[in-house]
């Protein structure tokens, strides 16, 4: 009976359609909060790590309460421009930079001094690097060598430069040339930019 | 009675049957995210859940699914519950949904899960399907975690996460890339099917 009904079919698939969509609406709508909580904490985290402002704890309101506290933003940027401000005027950026890399595009943020004299902290937002080779460009210690990095004298517009070419001041990873390569052209040309527009106004 | 049916399907889906080195299917995911056994291991338990919970679902409703519109009704069901890994996985374990990124929306592809309600939810009661399920998904996180433990070892020295081999250990690159599960994959394969034939012959 049922098999030669035409009817039977739609009706099923339309309610058990009806039924899973409820169950995963009714679930994203339970986590939405929770998982945007953390995406927004993972931001800040970084942001604060880039301006080299220092957090104790992991806890998402004391992130926030800091983040809010030290940073301010500047929305008319896409993506935005975060700064510090300290005595009536800017202390530092954290400026975004992003290029390709290997499989995918790479999103960075750079913190650099107001003066332009020094980086003070590198962090990443979204990359696809292979884990374990170019992944590695998010580990402590490829990142700590941008802290206070001096990048008064650029040569040709290069503010990166890694050893052991003349004027090297960072180490590439090793086995990952590509993602170093790329890690190193995207910062120097977004903070090439970022210079001459901040120098010209 | 019971029990003995329940250990020859657990059997079946992890030696005999074995998805991954017996049947070839599923490997996409195999290649692709054993390079840590964590990811492995999260990987394997998400396919098995969605596995074992969607024979299960079908077999429950299998005497009301229309023959032919069953394979719109799997897909489905087995989509809304790689979802709801998916989902889960972000809100409760962040770092491993960005280190698995598009693989586990990928689960809904993977061969096992369709071949195993085709196969025998479609015509087998709910608990013994559930079994089935389970047996299938753990076949493939064995073999998953069998590879990446080459591959952690020798790409990383570490065996989850954690340092085994020294200094003196050069890790090997190849490891880390996808073409070393290629290889390892083929190695396992010869050496498993080396051994069942020649247990066959006998």
């Amino acid at each position: 009976m049922r098999e030669r009904s035409f009817i039977y079919p739609i009706i099923f698939m339309a309610l058990i359609t009806a039924l899973f969509t409820f169950l995963l609406a009714l679930l994203n709508h339970s986590t939405a909060q929770r998982i945007q909580l953390l995406e927004d904490t993972d931001l800040r985290k970084k942001i604060l790590y880039v301006l080299d402002i220092a957090y104790e704890s992991d806890e998402p309101e004391e992130i926030e309460r800091l983040f809010n506290q030290d940073v301010k933003v500047d929305n008319s940027f896409e993506p935005p421009i975060y700064y510090t401000m300290e005595g009536g005027e800017v202390a530092a950026y954290a400026l975004p930079a992003s290029g390709p890399g290997l499989w995918g595009n790479i999103d960075a943020y750079v913190g650099i001094s107001a003066d332009f004299t020094s980086l003070l902290g590198l962090e990443f937002i979204k990359h696809s690097e292979t884990p374990g080779l170019g992944g590695r460009i998010s580990e402590g210690e490829f990142l700590e060598q941008f802290r206070g990095l001096d990048i008064s004298s650029p040569v040709d517009g290069e503010y990166i430069i890694y050893r052991p070419a003349p004027g090297g001041n960072v180490d590439a990873i090793a086995g990952a040339t590509q993602t170093s390569k790329s890690v190193r052209d995207l910062l120097n040309k977004d903070i090439d930019r970022f210079i001459i527009e901040r120098r010209g106004k | 009675m019971a029990k003995d049916k329940y250990r020859k399907l657990l059997r079946l889906g992890i030696i005999e049957e074995n998805p991954v080195i017996v049947q070839i299917i599923g490997i996409c995911s195999a290649l692709a995210v054993t390079n840590l056994m964590g990811n492995s291991l999260i990987m394997g338990l998400g396919l098995t859940f969605v596995t074992a919970i969607s024979s299960l679902t079908i077999s429950l409703i299998r005497n009301y699914i229309p023959k032919h519109i069953r394979m719109m009704v799997q897909v489905l069901i087995i989509a809304a519950y790689v979802i709801i890994v998916d989902i889960f996985l972000k809100a409760y374990m962040p770092e491993m949904s960005k280190a698995l990124g598009p693989y586990v929306g990928l689960i809904i592809t993977n061969c096992i899960i369709m071949g195993r309600a085709e196969a025998y939810a479609q015509i087998n009661p709910p608990i013994p399907s559930l079994v089935d399920g389970i047996a299938a998904g753990l076949g493939y996180t064995l073999v998953l975690l069998a590879i990446a433990f080459v591959r952690e070892l020798m790409g990383f020295g570490t065996i989850l996460g954690f340092r085994v081999l020294g200094d003196w250990w050069t890790p090997w690159t190849i490891m880390v890339m996808p073409p070393s599960a290629f290889f390892l994959l083929a190695i396992l394969i010869w050496i498993f099917n080396n051994k069942r034939n020649g247990e066959v012959s006998k």
